[in-house]
């Protein structure tokens, strides 16, 4: 556990010291900001459009935090970073797993900063307390990075440097409209993830409550999805001559 | 019975090509063994092999056949490595963090107790002459400041078996002697050396071993003296002996005018007229010359080695 816990403290000092990250945290708290102006172009539903922006930018950085992983692994064994690391007593898979966690807490660090700042943004403009939907769907958007990075933890073991960022977006855009692709069943059922499960936005809108049962049981699906994606990058991982 | 810290036995490794039955041989057959204690130089000209075999040794890359042992484990055992130390071919780490949380991170990872870790990586930090920039991002550093980062990490957990891939590169003249220091060191304090390089004058100086691969084929290995050896002799004319020189002169294969005025003339091993002349000469004026063996020069019996070999 102590090597997983090493390997995820470096990847996640990796990211968070980037100053870019704050520069997208400002900028996403400046948009959230900023729809208390579209009072007209949203017929008054501005404080409903805040809501849904503040969810919107949520999901978008951590999309971002899991692109930079699939980004990173493959840049990690090109370099030779990765080489350093797993010459030491380190099993290959836990440094999966560590790149993984690194990956979720990052997202986590960044949607819980750009979360408070939205609901520090609403309170300020509409003078209205935080509501518990909207703190669990935010809530939410952070869980959803339990099997989003696990997704891109496989796609970068799979692929090439270049293709995997895209393939992990486009599969991340199709897991997040599993209505769609209601009609295919092979991918609906359970091939492809139901990110679907993690997306609440006309709750918090709304303000209608998610059950905790629900939250329970959709991270208990995102550990179980991860567990999966995370096995079959092993099974690669493992046989992969690092360069 | 000589124990080895590596063990390589039949090891070949093909990199298979997609949309292709043929792939590369990088490796063929190779079986070399290194003794406990011995600083071991890795030798052979690109794409001899020399970095595949390391990270087979390493478990970076898998063996398509044989095997290979490392400390009596085999190579892709994970406990090992907490008894080795590496150095890759091009060291890079993460830019952002600093020298000493890098360092921390590798003491973590070799399970160095948290009470001795921080003074285990200012001591590889001196070591590597370091310590001025342990509060540096490695982003910040060059290649030879990284090569120097590189080599405290792998001597961070005082390992049993330094395995090095090309550590003088990138590296100033006053860094690869500093550096050659540290494999000497080591040494004493019982660690085992096994490095690869393309600086012969450098393995010459510290290696007592080697091996040369070509092609991926093995063309020789053993003792450092034994292969340099009796390749002729060398005679020490001492200055005014002007008559044993002109005498000798005329056979001699190489001569050398000595900073005394004496002369050092070489001739080869393999004339045995010659050499009871020079024996004979020597009982008559012992005063006059002094005979030595000659040694063969690591960089021409590497050459003569490398283009005679038919692979």
């Amino acid at each position: 556990m102590n090597e997983i816990i090493t390997i995820a403290s470096g990847t996640w000092k990796n990211v968070l010291r980037m100053k870019v990250v704050y520069f997208l945290i400002l900028c996403a708290l400046v948009l959230v900001a900023s729809a208390i102006n579209y009072d007209v172009l949203s017929m008054g539903l501005q404080k409903e459009l805040m809501i849904d922006v503040s969810l919107v930018l949520n999901s978008i950085a951590a999309m971002l935090v899991v692109i930079s992983l699939t980004f990173e692994i493959p840049k990690e064994l090109r370099e030779g970073v990765a080489s350093t690391l797993l010459s030491k007593p380190l099993g290959r898979f836990q440094y999966l797993i560590g790149k993984m966690f690194g990956c979720i807490v990052t997202g986590a660090v960044i949607c819980a900063l750009i979360a408070v700042g939205s609901f520090f943004i609403f309170n300020m403009s509409f003078g209205e307390r935080i509501g518990v939907t909207m703190f669990q769907t935010h809530l939410l958007v952070i869980l959803a990075l339990i099997p989003m990075s696990a997704l891109g933890v496989l796609f970068a073991v799979l692929l090439p440097e270049v293709i995997a960022p895209i393939i992990t977006v486009v599969v991340v855009w199709f897991a997040f409209s599993t209505k769609f692709l209601a009609g295919i069943p092979v991918l609906y059922g359970g091939i492809l993830p139901d990110l679907d499960l993690f997306n609440f936005r006309a709750n918090a809108v709304y303000q209608v409550q998610i059950p905790w049962m629900y939250v329970l049981l959709v991270t208990l699906w995102g550990i179980c999805y991860a567990a999966f994606a995370l096995s079959l990058a092993s099974i690669v991982f493992e046989r992969k001559d690092i360069k | 019975m000589e124990e080895n810290v590596i063990v390589i036995e039949g090891l070949s490794k093909n990199y298979k090509r997609w949309f292709s039955s043929k792939g590369t041989k990088a490796l063929d057959n190779l079986t070399i063994s290194v003794p406990r204690g011995s600083v071991f130089g890795f030798l052979g000209p690109n794409g001899a092999g020399k970095t595949t075999t390391i990270k087979i040794l390493m478990d970076l890359i898998k063996p398509t056949t044989g095997s290979a042992f490392v400390l009596g484990k085999p190579s892709y055992d994970v406990d090992v490595k907490k008894r080795i130390g590496f150095l890759p071919d091009s060291p890079a780490f993460s830019r952002q963090l600093t020298a000493r949380e890098f360092l921390n991170i590798c003491a973590k990872l070799l399970r160095i107790p948290s009470e001795q870790r921080n003074e285990t990586v200012e001591e590889a930090l001196h070591t590597v002459k370091m310590a001025e920039h342990a509060r540096e991002k490695l982003g910040s550093f060059s290649r030879g400041m990284l090569q120097r980062i590189g080599v405290a990490q792998a001597i961070l957990n005082k390992p049993e078996l330094l395995i090095l891939d090309e550590p003088l590169l990138g590296l100033d003249p006053y860094g690869r002697q500093e550096f050659k220091q540290i494999i000497i060191d080591q040494q004493k304090k019982g660690t085992s050396v096994f490095f690869s390089s393309h600086i012969l004058s450098d393995v010459e100086e510290i290696c007592d071993r080697i091996a040369i691969l070509k092609k991926g084929h093995l063309l020789c290995t053993g003792e450092l003296d034994k292969l340099l050896a009796a390749s002729g002799i060398n005679v020490v004319i001492t200055p005014g002996e002007d008559k044993v020189f002109k005498e000798l002169m005329t056979d001699a294969e190489g001569s050398v005018k000595n900073p005394d005025g004496g002369w050092t003339l070489s001739f080869p091993h393999n004339n045995p007229e010659l050499l009871k002349k020079i024996e004979d000469m020597k009982k008559e004026s012992p005063d006059a010359l002094a005979i030595s063996a000659s040694r063969e020069k690591l960089e021409d019996f590497f050459f003569r080695t490398v283009e005679n070999a038919n692979v």
